[in-house]
Formats: structure tokens, C-alpha cells, sequence
């Protein structure tokens, strides 16, 4: 490793040497290594140096990219003002091609440095300091300097902004706490340790903003990407044109983006699907499940996917009687089976899960066995149950849902599986609007939960007493699971965090609240034309200043 | 004619009033809490009432009613210390209410239980100047002032109470002091061109709907010019030759045409063209928001859905109506005093026929204004049929009157039209 050790410099953080030693024992993977070592502040170039050394540079790829043409997608609009305001993924598609971030969590889930050259945490993460590239400019030819950055700061932790940072970033602890070093240095004191600094700054309403920005990004469209802001109507379309003065080259050595234009325009998702197959648009944003059988054998459509940590979770109640009782739970869980749900419900696209809200796209994920389909087990666990309570098999209970996603197959799915195993479902499914209404009140129901990178940003949310009253739709809890979840987020060791997820996974699958078959794989379908995009689990369109088209 | 034309007129504004009021006891019967909609269904219901308040829901229906139609700036301006002004913001050209405060632009808030002025500047802007100095003594220790908010409402502020208040932003709902105590949503209402603000995109309705309206008419336009000569033509030809081969042929064509429902002519039609052949846009993509002028071909495959489904209902009345004439008396009289075919049938023939078509003709128009939703929704034209479609499931009150009011007015002009063209055909319709 002679070559790594001239690299290592006095700035980088100290845990990255014991981290090259457990990925050389074989204790973390190579994607937790790239992972961590990244978020610590080493360059991905260096971390990806580390885990193959001799590797050649990257494959040359078959083409060189070519220049021109206009990149078209259909995807609805609606209103953008402050981009520290935005909500929804479609407007930070628009945003996100004319301004930037200071890091860049890739198709390959790991953080890189983007508007900042590199970032070094103290030992203890309490500090952080971010160098901010050199020599960018805005698409109004300011120079963008550490102040632009300090004022998006600003505004991220202004209460009358009315930003998702502020939560997110209740650990800088204020606008105080940002200290500018010099024009291209800033140090970040954060009141407790946090690993997340890096992923957080990617948050999407995180975009750099010039520091005399007014408050309308539609009026004031300025930003350091690589697409200008032609038009943009709300419900109609987005015109976005290439920028002449974008400061980072691509293959060729000129200055990206090698397209000349890239248009949104807001279509219902059946029209958007004849637009893809005649070819007037690129792109087939967010496709149903049956759109992916009208495209799959497409000769002119890609299908680019990614694993993520989107679910179903078919989640039980524990304050409400039947499922008070574990060995109903646990009888529930015996009666999913999951392969033929995920053929079902996702024409076998996706990764078979356990009953666990832990996915193996989150870091630190310990593999665990996919328990089989036991209706026998689960009868006898209800049998016992119901004599014990002077009831009948089989059960009767009823499963709430919503109908605009996989839920429907899921739902049919398992009350066919579930009839060996002793329970009479009954469903009740609505309009995603009917069950929103209700999704906390349910004893037994399925709610989608969309991707989070890691898997301490979710737990949280849904598993823990405090969230009772908020997003706890099954009421569960667990005093040793949440002890664990606590030491999980503090903890920086890689091997350890394993073995505390190990536990959680394990308290999850034995008493937990919720049942689940798989893991949603997300994906993008392009046309064949189309080069240089990746699906990312988060569906941003992230790569679009380094995408090309061919013909 | 003249008397004809005043009472088409008085007519119209009776049917018009008449809709809007049952639009109106419709959408109040049937959409749930529209601050559900707005919010969201994780709102609280605190939330919910904060909103319904802000949009001046709270008022009896027959107000609410009142307000759209004849606007209540009238109402506010007696409670409010200084006279209402509207304004143009510069950049998004929308309408804005202030106060007129010794010729400034003037607007209040609330800060700290302080009152503030918002004084305007050129740019549309506003620099806050301190205006303690407004309140008004009330009963008891009360001190007040209805002035106007930064969103168009007449407010009351009481010194000393400010509401607590949820307001919606881009980041969702956040709670603020110092609100005021009672709303106006200031309008000036539709018999003053006031549309009102569509609660779904929270834009003015005018601003939404004009561009609406222009598609749809171009659409029903190119529509109406390739269907109807086609149709007259193919129904004329069939009904002068009945029973022969030709009848047969543009009979069942047309028939089967017509019996196709649009959502299946518009999916073949773009698998055909759009997809297969690749010859046409599959769908209309409004690429700038003058596409269908840029490019015109994209109009091709929704007008030929909408020629399939037409032209088999006017050709088939055109032909029954031509084939009746042709049996009359006085078309077998000229024949038989040896006048020429051709001329029969155009100088006597046709006229007398063209009565009924007409009629459905006219009736027609009315529908591809404002019912060719299906049309739309395949070919993601955006016209007044989904945007009726969309604003009638959200519940958004002011935008559905305002295109039903554009409807009602097409149907009554086209009735009017149709009316018109009865007198010219045939002159013994006179209209007194």
C-alpha cells in the first residue's frame, strides 16, 4: 500500500487508516469502505485507488461523447420559488441542472466532493471544514466565493425561509456556528457529532445561491450549473439551455454539458408513455410497473436501474387486538410469500427483504436470511393464539390500503398466502387519498415509504416512542431497540454500527410491527440515444450535465 | 331582428346567472373541505380552520356567492381607514389590492405586536416603516385597524391579540404570530372581470384560462373546418344515391366510426402513426407555448379522433334528412318537369335538408369546447375540458365557474350562429 500512504495527508480524518484495515481484513465491504471514507473527506479517486489498485483507469468507453441535440422528458411542473423551499423531486430535476451542490451522492449511493473541492472532520465530527472549489462562476458571472455559500447557509437556517434544511441541520445549531476561514474556507462548529455532513449538504433543497439572491428562483434563475433557465411554466414546461462557461470539462476537453437543451414538459403519465415510444421524448420519468411491460421488450428502450431502499411494509398495529399478540404478528410474517409477491407485485424486479425497515441499499446493512413461507408454523402459532382467546380459524381481520402503487398485488398477494396459514383477509382498498387519510388509524394496513440513504434516518421516524403521534403508524416500540438506535447514530466504527444493526434487524424480525417481502428496485427507461444517465434511488436526474445523445 | 337580438342577450344572462348558482349549491354540496385538498390530509384540523379562514370560507355561502359575482371590495372598503387601490406587480402581471395612503401603495403586518407599513416601491417591492400610529380605539380598551396583508385579503389586526395563524408555504404549513383576527379575500367580482384565484394553482383564474381557452379553440376550430364540409358532403352523397353501393359503403364506414368510442380511435391512431409509422407526433407536446402554431402537425391525430367520432353523426343525420327531401313532392315535380339533376338537388334539395344537420352541428360545437376531455387526456392537449375535469375533482371553485361561464357563453353564441343560419336557408323561419 506504498502508493496510498504518499496520499494520506495530515488533514485526513484518523479513522480512515483503521477503515483501510478493516476493508483489507474483509470486515466492511468495498461499498461501506467507499462510503465512509468519502463522507471522512478522502477523494473518491483515492478511496477507489485503495480498494483496487491495480485495476485499470476506468474502461474506455466504446464512444467519445458527442455534442448537441435536446434532451426531452415528460414530467409534471409545478410552482418553484425558493430552492431552499423545494418539496417535491420534479422541481429539484429543474433546479438541480442550473444550480449545484456543495457535495454529489452519486447513482452509487456514495458523497463526493462537488462545490466543494474536499471537506475534513475533526476527530470527534464536531468540526468540519469545507474548502469551496476555486474558480466557479455564476451564470451571471459573479465569481462564487465562500460568502454565496454562507448566505445559502443563511437561508437554509432562516425560520422565515421556511426550508426541510432547518430540521435536517438542527445539529449546526444556528446561523453563529458557521465561521468563514477565508473566501474559500469555511468551518463548520457543529453542536454534537454528526457523520452526515457531506449527505445533508446533498439534501435537494441545498442548492448554492448567489449572495445577493432575492428570494424567486424563476425570476432570478442564477446558479454555478450547467444549464440556463430559458423558460419555465408551471404545469406546461421547463426550458433549460446549455451554458457556454460551465467550469468543468468533459471528455472531449471542452466545458460540459454536451447537450445543447434539456426540456421538461408537464404530461399525464399515459400520454408521457406514447411520447417515449414514438421517440418524441428521451425519457420515461417514474414508470409504473406496466409501463415497464409496455417497454421492456422495446428495441429502442433502455432499462437503467438501481437497488433502493423504497418499501411496502404491511404494518400491524400493536395497541389493537389481534395484533397485540406477537404470535399473530409473527404468524402474519410466516404467511408472506415473498417471492411470489415480488413476482406479483413487481414482475420480479426488486430484492427480497426481512421483516426489518433496515435495507441492504443502507450502509452498514447485516445480511440476514430470507425467511421461507411457513403457513404451517403460522397456523399453529394462531391456533394457539385463538384458543387461548376462544376464537374461531380462521382469523378474520381486515387490510387497509391504497391503490396507486404495487399495494393492490401485495394486498392479493397475501391474502391468497395467508388463507393456509389461518387468517380470513378482508381487503379494503382506496384511492391513495382515501388512505392517507386514515394510514396512521388502520390496525392493519400497507403504506409506502419512499428511499432514505440510511437507515437510521428512517427508524426514527416510524419505530420509536417519541413518534408515536406522528409517523408511528403501528404504535411499536421497543426500549432495547431503542437504545441500540441511539448508540447507532453516534457511532462512527463501521463494524460496530453492523453489529448494532444485527441486533436491531434481529429485534425487528422477532417482535417487530411490520411485515415486508421486498425491497423496490427504481427505474429509469431511456431511450437506446440517450448515454451517460444512471438511475439514481432517489429518481433526481443527476447526471445530466455529463449526458449525451447519439443520433 | 333587432328585438330577436335584445332577447338572445337577456336570455344569455339569465341562463348564465342560473348555472353559475347551480354550479355553485353543486360544489358546496359536493366537494369535502377544500382546505384538505390545499393542505394535504396530514394537516390538523387547527390547521384546516386557520386556512378556511384565511380564504374567507367562514362567511355564509350566500356572501361567498355575492362576493364572486359582484366582488366585496365594496364591503371591506367601508371598515377599512384608508381607500382600496389595485395594482399590477411588474413582473408577474397579476392584480394586487393595497391601500392608498397619501398616493403610496400601502400594505400592514404584524410584527412583534407591532403594527407595520408596507409602503411600495417601484421595483413592486416594499420597504416595512413603523405604524403604530394607525390603530383605531374601539369598544372598550380594544385598539384595531383593517388594513391589507401581503395576499390580497382585507385583515383586522387587534393591538395586543395577534392569531396565531398557519400559513401555507413551498415548505409546507408554518405557524405564525401576530396574525390578524378577520379575513376579506379582497375581489372585485366576475361582472367586473374579476375571475377570482384558482385555489389549485393559486394564480388568478384569468391568467390560468386564457390560455386554455385559445387551445381548445384552436383545436375545435381545425376540428370543426375538416369535419363538418366532409360530413355534409359524404351525407348529401349517400342520401342522393340511397340504396345504391355508394350509400352502403359511407353508411357503414361512418357508422362504425362513430361507434368507436374516442379512446380507442385516439390509442389506435397513435399506435398507427405515432408509434408504428412514426409519420405524426404521437402525442401534442407543448414544447413552447405556442406549439401548435410551430408546429401544426401535431394537431393531426387529435383531429382525426375527433373527425371519426363526428363526422359518422352529421353525415348519418345529413343523409336521413336528405333522403326525406329527396322523397318530397316537390323534388319528384321537378324532376318530372325535366328540370337537370345537379340543379334539383343543389337549388331545391339542399337547402330544406340542411335544416336538421344544422342543428346537431351546432349542439356539436358546444362539445368539442368543452367535453372532449378523453381527447385531451390521450393526447396531453391542455384544454378547457381537463382543466374543468381537474379544478371539478379539486373542488376549485372560482376556476370551474369561470370556464363554465366560458362555455355557457360558446353555447349561446353557437345557438345564436345557428339560429342565424335557419333564417338564411330557409326564409320562412323569421324570427320576430
Amino acid at each position: 500500500m506504498e502508493i496510498i500512504k504518499r496520499k494520506d495527508r495530515k488533514d485526513a480524518h484518523p479513522y480512515i487508516p483503521e477503515l483501510k484495515e478493516l476493508y483489507q481484513k474483509g470486515r466492511v465491504t468495498r461499498r461501506e469502505f467507499l462510503r465512509n471514507a468519502t463522507l471522512l473527506g478522502m477523494s473518491a479517486a483515492a478511496a477507489y485507488a485503495f480498494i483496487s489498485p491495480f485495476a485499470p483507469k476506468k474502461a474506455m468507453a466504446a464512444a467519445m461523447p458527442k455534442r448537441g441535440g435536446t434532451w426531452k422528458c415528460g414530467m409534471s411542473l409545478q410552482l418553484i420559488d425558493h430552492p431552499a423551499r423545494l418539496s417535491w423531486t420534479e422541481g429539484a430535476n429543474v433546479v438541480r441542472q442550473v444550480s449545484e451542490y456543495l457535495s454529489d451522492t452519486g447513482p452509487d449511493n456514495i458523497t463526493r466532493p462537488w462545490l466543494c473541492e474536499k471537506w475534513v472532520a475533526s476527530e470527534d465530527l464536531k468540526t468540519w471544514d469545507l474548502y469551496i472549489r476555486k474558480g466557479v462562476k455564476f451564470n451571471d458571472g459573479q465569481v462564487m466565493t465562500a460568502d454565496d455559500v454562507i448566505f445559502t447557509m443563511n437561508e437554509w437556517l432562516n425560520k422565515d425561509v421556511g426550508s426541510s434544511m432547518l430540521g435536517l441541520l438542527s445539529y449546526w445549531g444556528g446561523p453563529q456556528n458557521i465561521e468563514k476561514v477565508d473566501d474559500y474556507h469555511i468551518r463548520l462548529h457543529l453542536v454534537s457529532p454528526n457523520i452526515g455532513v457531506p449527505e445533508h449538504l446533498w439534501h435537494y433543497p441545498g442548492v448554492i445561491l448567489p449572495r445577493n439572491f432575492e428570494g424567486d428562483f424563476i425570476k432570478q434563475p442564477v446558479g454555478t450549473g450547467p444549464f440556463i433557465l430559458e423558460e419555465f411554466a408551471e404545469g406546461e414546461r421547463a426550458v433549460l439551455k446549455a451554458r457556454k462557461d460551465y467550469w468543468k470539462m468533459g471528455e472531449d476537453g471542452q466545458p460540459l454539458p454536451y447537450l445543447d437543451k434539456v426540456m421538461y414538459i408537464s404530461m399525464s403519465a399515459d400520454a408521457g408513455l406514447a411520447a417515449f415510444q414514438s421517440g418524441q421524448t428521451d425519457v420515461h420519468y417514474h414508470p409504473r410497473p406496466s409501463d415497464y411491460l409496455a417497454l421492456k421488450d422495446n428495441p429502442m428502450a433502455k432499462i437503467l436501474t438501481v437497488d433502493s431502499s423504497y418499501c411496502y411494509p404491511i404494518r400491524m398495529r400493536v395497541d389493537l387486538p389481534p395484533w397485540d399478540d406477537n404470535r399473530v404478528r409473527t404468524a402474519l410474517k410466516l404467511c408472506q410469500d415473498r417471492k411470489k409477491t415480488l413476482q406479483l407485485a413487481a414482475y420480479g424486479l426488486g430484492k427480497l427483504a426481512i421483516d426489518a425497515h433496515i435495507s441492504p441499499a443502507h450502509p452498514a446493512y447485516c445480511e440476514k436470511p430470507i425467511p421461507a413461507y411457513n403457513p404451517k408454523k403460522a397456523k399453529e402459532l394462531l391456533q394457539a393464539y385463538a384458543s387461548e382467546k376462544g376464537l374461531k380459524l380462521p382469523l378474520k381481520v381486515k387490510l387497509a390500503t391504497k391503490n396507486d402503487e404495487a399495494e393492490p398485488e401485495i394486498a392479493q398477494t397475501l391474502k391468497q398466502t395467508a388463507l393456509a396459514g389461518g387468517f380470513d383477509i378482508k381487503l379494503d382498498i382506496t384511492e391513495a387519498g382515501g388512505y392517507w387519510d386514515r394510514w396512521t388509524e388502520v390496525d392493519l394496513g400497507i403504506t409506502s415509504w419512499t428511499h432514505r440513504s440510511i437507515a437510521t434516518m428512517v427508524l426514527p421516524l416510524a419505530y420509536t416512542k417519541e413518534s408515536i403521534g406522528a409517523w408511528n403508524e403501528t404504535r411499536w416500540y421497543d426500549d432495547e431497540f431503542s437504545a441500540l438506535l441511539k448508540d447507532a447514530e453516534a457511532q462512527l466504527d463501521v463494524e460496530k454500527r453492523r453489529s448494532i444493526m444485527c441486533k436491531l434487524e434481529d429485534i425487528m424480525q422477532e417482535r417487530g410491527p411490520i411485515a415486508l417481502s421486498y425491497w423496490v428496485q427504481i427505474m429509469e427507461i431511456v431511450n437506446k440515444r440517450v448515454h451517460g444517465m444512471e438511475a439514481h434511488p432517489t429518481h433526481m436526474h443527476t447526471t445530466l450535465r455529463s449526458t449525451w445523445l447519439d443520433g | 331582428m333587432v328585438r330577436f337580438l335584445v332577447r338572445s342577450v337577456v336570455s344569455t344572462i339569465i341562463t348564465i346567472l342560473l348555472v353559475s348558482i347551480g354550479l355553485f349549491v353543486l360544489i358546496e354540496v359536493g366537494s369535502g373541505d377544500i382546505s384538505v385538498k390545499i393542505l394535504g390530509v396530514f394537516s390538523t384540523p387547527e390547521q384546516r380552520a386557520s386556512y378556511r379562514a384565511q380564504l374567507g370560507l367562514n362567511a355564509p355561502t350566500w356572501q361567498r356567492y355575492l362576493d364572486w359575482l359582484v366582488g366585496n371590495d365594496w364591503r371591506a372598503k367601508s371598515r377599512m381607514t384608508y381607500p382600496l387601490i389595485t395594482l399590477k406587480n411588474p413582473k408577474t402581471k397579476e392584480v394586487e389590492w393595497w391601500a392608498d395612503v397619501d398616493g403610496q401603495a400601502t400594505r400592514w403586518k404584524m410584527d412583534k405586536g407591532e403594527l407595520k407599513r408596507l409602503v411600495r416601491k417601484e421595483d413592486g417591492f416594499s420597504k416595512v416603516m413603523p405604524a403604530e400610529s394607525d390603530w383605531i380605539k374601539g369598544e372598550g380598551t380594544e385598539e384595531f385597524f383593517w388594513g391589507v396583508d401581503n395576499r390580497n385579503n382585507a385583515v383586522k389586526f387587534v393591538k395586543g391579540s395577534g392569531e396565531e395563524v398557519w400559513v401555507l408555504t413551498k415548505a409546507g404549513l408554518r405557524k405564525q404570530g401576530d396574525g390578524p383576527r378577520e379575513y376579506i379575500p379582497l375581489r372585485k367580482g366576475l361582472i367586473r372581470g374579476d375571475a377570482g384565484l384558482s385555489w389549485q394553482y393559486n394564480r388568478p383564474v384569468s391568467m390560468i384560462l386564457k390560455p386554455r381557452v385559445r387551445n381548445t379553440l384552436v383545436l375545435a376550430g381545425v376540428a370543426f373546418v375538416v369535419v363538418m364540409p366532409l360530413a355534409l358532403f359524404f351525407g348529401i352523397l349517400a342520401g342522393i344515391n340511397e340504396g345504391k353501393l355508394l350509400d352502403r359503403i359511407i353508411s357503414i364506414t361512418s357508422l362504425g366510426a362513430t361507434s368507436t368510442p374516442e379512446f380507442v380511435t385516439g390509442i389506435f391512431l397513435i399506435l398507427i402513426f405515432g408509434i408504428w409509422l412514426k409519420v405524426l407526433p404521437a402525442v401534442t407536446m407543448f414544447t413552447s407555448s405556442n406549439a401548435i402554431f410551430e408546429n401544426p402537425m401535431m394537431l393531426a391525430l387529435p383531429v382525426m379522433t375527433l373527425t371519426a367520432v363526428e363526422l359518422g353523426y352529421v353525415a348519418r343525420m345529413t343523409r336521413a334528412s336528405m333522403v326525406e327531401v329527396m322523397d318530397s313532392a316537390y323534388i319528384r315535380t321537378a324532376i318530372v318537369k325535366g328540370m337537370p339533376y345537379w340543379r334539383v338537388v343543389f337549388r331545391h334539395a339542399i337547402r330544406n335538408a340542411l335544416m336538421a344537420p344544422i342543428t346537431i352541428i351546432m349542439l356539436h360545437v358546444n362539445w368539442l369546447i368543452g367535453g372532449v376531455v378523453v381527447v385531451e387526456v390521450i393526447f396531453g392537449y391542455p384544454g378547457l375540458g381537463k382543466f374543468i375535469f381537474d379544478s371539478a375533482i379539486f373542488g376549485d371553485f372560482s376556476a370551474i365557474e369561470a370556464a363554465a361561464m366560458v362555455t355557457v357563453l360558446i353555447a349561446i353564441i353557437t345557438r345564436l350562429i345557428g339560429d342565424l343560419a335557419y333564417t338564411l336557408l330557409n326564409p320562412r323561419v323569421r324570427y320576430a
